[in-house]
């Protein structure tokens, strides 16, 4: 029916149809930035004139891209370790108890989300300026925490309110611990809630520039503050070469998991 | 798992006790400590200045309310919001059910291209979008090869340029929750559905659509909110007559310096919101928001 | 989605940046020794350049480390005065903002026995603030659009003679309301007090035509991709499109000179390296090698004859005789109701 693939019928094609023009969708900017981190016009005009692996060869030239990247994957590692767990703990917090002001609590957690981000970031600098922890990267950690917080708790508290506590209570009953049944039967239950609040969290650091310019310092730059830098002066096809390797990376990164996947199944 | 959903067991539905209330409040205390210190304190000391720059009094509000400019501009903002909203719905929904069903090749490549797409800079992105659309862009040159159009269509700069750029970069935020949540919605309910004589409509109406109006509308509040904030990619590929709030504060913070005026138009849109959110949460209950 | 691909990038992910983690601590790092400096400018080629050109002559004559920050933002400018922490030494600003952050207390005074006003361009000195190149807004266009070429701001707002997309800078800064308005008719020495509906007026013949540019970068890849036919652009822009062998061309008729201004901001605690610095990066020889890796023009004086005339040839300096002054004292006092005007009138 609905859900089985094969018993869709006509409407199969169709799916397949949507399912394949999105991808085309999605993909096209990136293969536009690919071929232009290839081409040799500096200006961005497309189809290129000519081709060249000049802009790689500038990459590496320069060593702040590689520091940039590793500061930036730095931080938003922090932000989505610090995301999940508070967002995990406070989503429990909302979903399972019904403490008086818990709705305004909840919208409260959604705010920073809401308000436009260039007034989060002047608020946010100002306050780090007068702690000393501007231009550190617990100063970049605690505010990407905090636009990463909402989508932790929105991914997971919705994962958890599909899940049917009295699973848990059941195995309370038969003899777990209270603990033990959150970590061994609704943990798991909600891994997929909290996968995507994970992959958002990092998301929500890593490609984050309007607060980033702000914490930003001499010794601390993040990529998409370098990229913003470059795209706004130079406009330079070094930043498609960067995506690229991004590009190429993850795609490895996919690759390698899948077939160590096919490898467990087998073994 | 899914006949549970349905009706749940009367055991959490007791009336809370005081100890559960606690406990639960105490599990939300951590974030809740962090969002006072980090943001309610910053922010608020901030905003005031709504009411004391230049001078103390509601001036920056009688003037953000006094012409058309700014209302015209807010408007903007929750019509992009919306549009946004809606085409990543329309456009999410039949993709992620193709993910959560599809054979596991297809779908993972698509999953794929998801993440690739999400993972690559999001100002790369917008740029490789403008020279895309522009009029001697790609696509306008591919649709005049084809001879579709005879003049290049005007795809940036305006309401569709906005609308295309963030859409997406917000489509993820809609596919990624609604697939887990598909996932987990067990076939046979479906099929048990159909051998009572449900149409494939009804099925889909009646019984799919209900169970996940939770994730959908969870997508759609981050997306629509989400959008509300955002000022990099419209400013790229919008028109200056489809401005929104954001880029208007941006430049009120960072080019005129009038943080008071700035701090106003935060605020209207920041109340604004929570109306809005209010009443969905008065009207959709809270299970279907969170 | 698949789950488990999710889980497998993550992990990869978290591998490498776990690795990557005993690099730098967390915690705040402690202050730099007192021997150093930050320069914050705008980043890419002419931060690139203003390294070159001067940040390395001047850290090996005097030893002080110059610390290279960017992009500037005057929203973080404004909010680090405030604090009293003032991480910025010297800052490369627009100079309509200099005269305002001038007049509203954020900049230390240029210390004069340091930096030597009278080997500077005066037109670009004041009290709080000292030039660091000078540029002017020139009419580009692209060769192929047009058979005759265009050749004043007038030919701008003629879409009859000359059809095509137009591109203007998307801020409000001195410029295009000046632009307009000689367009219009009014004579250069009559063009202060702005008469802005005008002006205004002007720019509404044209507004569905034009697309705007929020970056110089961008500016370019409008021209060179044929997305605009002419506009007003940094002539240091086109002069580069030119090098690329792009075809391009600029209308030096009526060019609006402003420059870009190097300024203290207030409670910078390096005051005396920084005005040091300043002193350096507009000296002869510095903004010289400045102005042939750009194309904007030196501030100094005495730069001129250093340089290969057939770069000096280049320069907004060798177009002086229908050259006009961007009037920096009526925009400091008007900055923000003009801006606050302008975006309204954008938006419309």
């Amino acid at each position: 029916m609905l859900l089985t693939y094969s018993r869709l019928g006509g409407l199969r094609f169709v799916l397949c149809g949507i399912g394949l023009t999105v991808g085309l969708f999605l993909l096209l900017p990136i293969l536009v930035l690919v071929a232009l981190s290839f081409g040799d016009s500096q200006w961005m005009q497309f189809p290129p004139p000519g081709w060249t692996l000049r802009w790689y060869a500038d990459l590496f030239d320069d060593p702040d891209w590689i520091f940039a990247f590793l500061t930036s994957l730095r931080i938003a590692a922090w932000v989505t370790v610090l995301s999940v767990a508070l967002g995990l703990v406070t989503s429990f917090g909302l979903v399972r108890s019904r403490f008086p002001g818990r709705e305004t609590v909840r919208a409260l957690f959604l705010m920073p989300m809401i308000l436009p981000v260039v007034v989060l970031a002047v608020a946010l600098y100002a306050l780090f300026l007068r702690l000393q922890l501007n231009g550190t990267e617990l100063g970049f950690v605690l505010a990407h925490l905090l636009l990463a917080l909402p989508l932790s708790i929105i991914s997971i508290s919705g994962a958890l309110e599909r899940f049917d506590p009295s699973i848990e209570d059941a195995a309370v009953l038969c003899g777990a611990s209270p603990m033990e049944a959150k970590i061994r039967v609704t943990l798991p239950a909600i891994m997929p809630g909290i996968a995507t609040a994970a992959l958002f969290s990092f998301l929500a650091s890593w490609d984050e520039v309007v607060v980033a310019i702000f914490m930003a310092s001499p010794d601390i730059q993040t990529l998409p503050v370098r990229i913003w830098g470059v795209l706004r002066q130079d406009l330079s096809p070094v930043v498609a070469a960067v995506s690229t390797l991004l590009v190429a990376l993850t795609a490895v990164l996919m690759l390698l998991s899948a077939a160590l996947k096919k490898k467990d199944v087998r073994a | 798992m899914t006949a549970a959903q349905l009706q749940a067991l009367p055991l959490q539905d007791a009336p809370p006790t005081w100890t559960r209330r606690l406990r639960g409040f105490g599990a939300v205390l951590p974030a809740l400590v962090f969002v006072l210190l980090l943001f309610v304190v910053p922010v608020l000391a901030l905003l005031l200045r709504s009411i004391t720059e230049p001078t103390l009094g509601l001036g920056n509000y009688a003037a953000f309310f006094a012409g058309t400019t700014y209302l015209k501009v807010l408007g903007n903002t929750f019509l992009v919001a919306s549009l946004v909203t809606g085409a990543s719905l329309v456009i999410g929904f039949p993709t992620a059910w193709f993910l959560a069903i599809a054979p596991r090749r297809l779908a993972g490549l698509l999953a794929g291209i998801v993440v690739l797409s999400m993972w690559t800079n999001l100002l790369a992105r917008t740029y490789a979008w403008m020279v895309l659309l522009q009029g001697t862009g790609l696509i306008n040159r591919a649709l005049l090869g084809l001879g579709l159009i005879s003049a290049p269509l005007t795809l940036t700069n305006n309401l569709i340029g906005v609308t295309l750029g963030m859409t997406y970069i917000m489509l993820p935020f809609m596919v990624l929750p609604l697939t887990s949540a598909m996932r987990t919605i067990d076939p046979s309910v479906l099929q048990a559905a159909s051998l009572c004589g449900a149409t494939r409509w009804q099925c889909l109406t009646r019984i799919l659509l209900p169970m996940l109006s939770g994730p959908i509308a969870s997508g759609a509040l981050m997306i629509f909110v989400m959008s509300l904030g955002y000022f990099v990619t419209p400013a790229l590929l919008g028109g200056t007559a489809n401005m929104m709030l954001p880029e208007l504060i941006a430049q009120l913070v960072q080019s005129l310096l009038d943080w008071g005026l700035a701090s106003t138009a935060a605020t209207i849109l920041l109340v604004l919101t929570l109306i809005l959110y209010s009443l969905q949460v008065r009207f959709f209950g809270t299970r279907s928001t969170a | 989605m698949k789950r488990r691909t999710i889980i497998g990038i993550a992990a990869a992910t978290f591998g490498t940046a776990l690795v990557a983690l005993p690099t730098t601590s967390l915690l705040p790092q402690a202050t730099a020794a007192a021997r150093s400096i930050v320069f914050t400018s705008w980043g890419g080629t002419t931060q690139e350049a203003q390294k070159t050109a001067w940040v390395r002559p001047y850290t090996k004559a005097s030893g002080v480390r110059v610390q290279l920050d960017g992009p500037t933002d005057y929203g973080k400018f404004k909010a680090m005065v405030e604090s009293g922490n003032v991480g910025w030494d010297v800052v490369d600003v627009e100079y309509d903002f200099a005269a305002q952050a001038a007049r509203d207390g954020l900049l230390e005074p240029i210390d004069f026995s340091v930096v030597k006003r009278d080997t500077l361009d005066p037109r670009f000195v004041t009290d709080h603030a000292v030039g660091s190149f000078y540029y002017a807004f020139v009419l580009g266009y692209g060769t192929k659009h047009f058979p005759a070429a265009p050749k004043s701001w007038a030919d701008l707002f003629d879409t009859k003679t000359f059809p095509g997309k137009r591109t203007f800078y998307k801020w409000s800064a001195p410029g295009a309301l000046e632009i307009a308005l000689l367009a219009d008719g009014v004579a250069p020495d009559k063009l202060y007090p702005l008469d802005l509906d005008r002006a205004f007026a002007k720019l509404d013949t044209i507004k569905s035509e034009i697309i705007w540019w929020s970056g110089g970068a961008q500016s370019q890849q409008l021209l060179a991709s044929g997305e605009v036919a002419m506009g007003q652009f940094w002539n240091g822009r086109i002069a580069a499109l030119e090098q690329d062998k792009q075809p391009v061309g600029i209308a030096w008729e009526q060019n609006l000179t402003t420059a870009d201004m190097l300024v203290v901001p207030k409670g910078s605690s390096n005051r005396q390296a920084a005005m040091g610095f300043i002193a350096a990066a507009t000296g002869a020889k510095e903004q010289a090698d400045f102005a042939a890796a750009t194309r904007y023009a030196p501030i100094n004086l005495g730069s001129a004859k250093l340089m290969d005339p057939a770069i000096a040839e280049t320069l907004p300096n060798r177009h002086e005789a229908t050259q006009i002054n961007l009037n920096m004292a009526y925009w400091a006092k008007n900055r923000e109701g003009i801006g606050k005007r302008w975006y309204a009138w954008q938006t419309r």
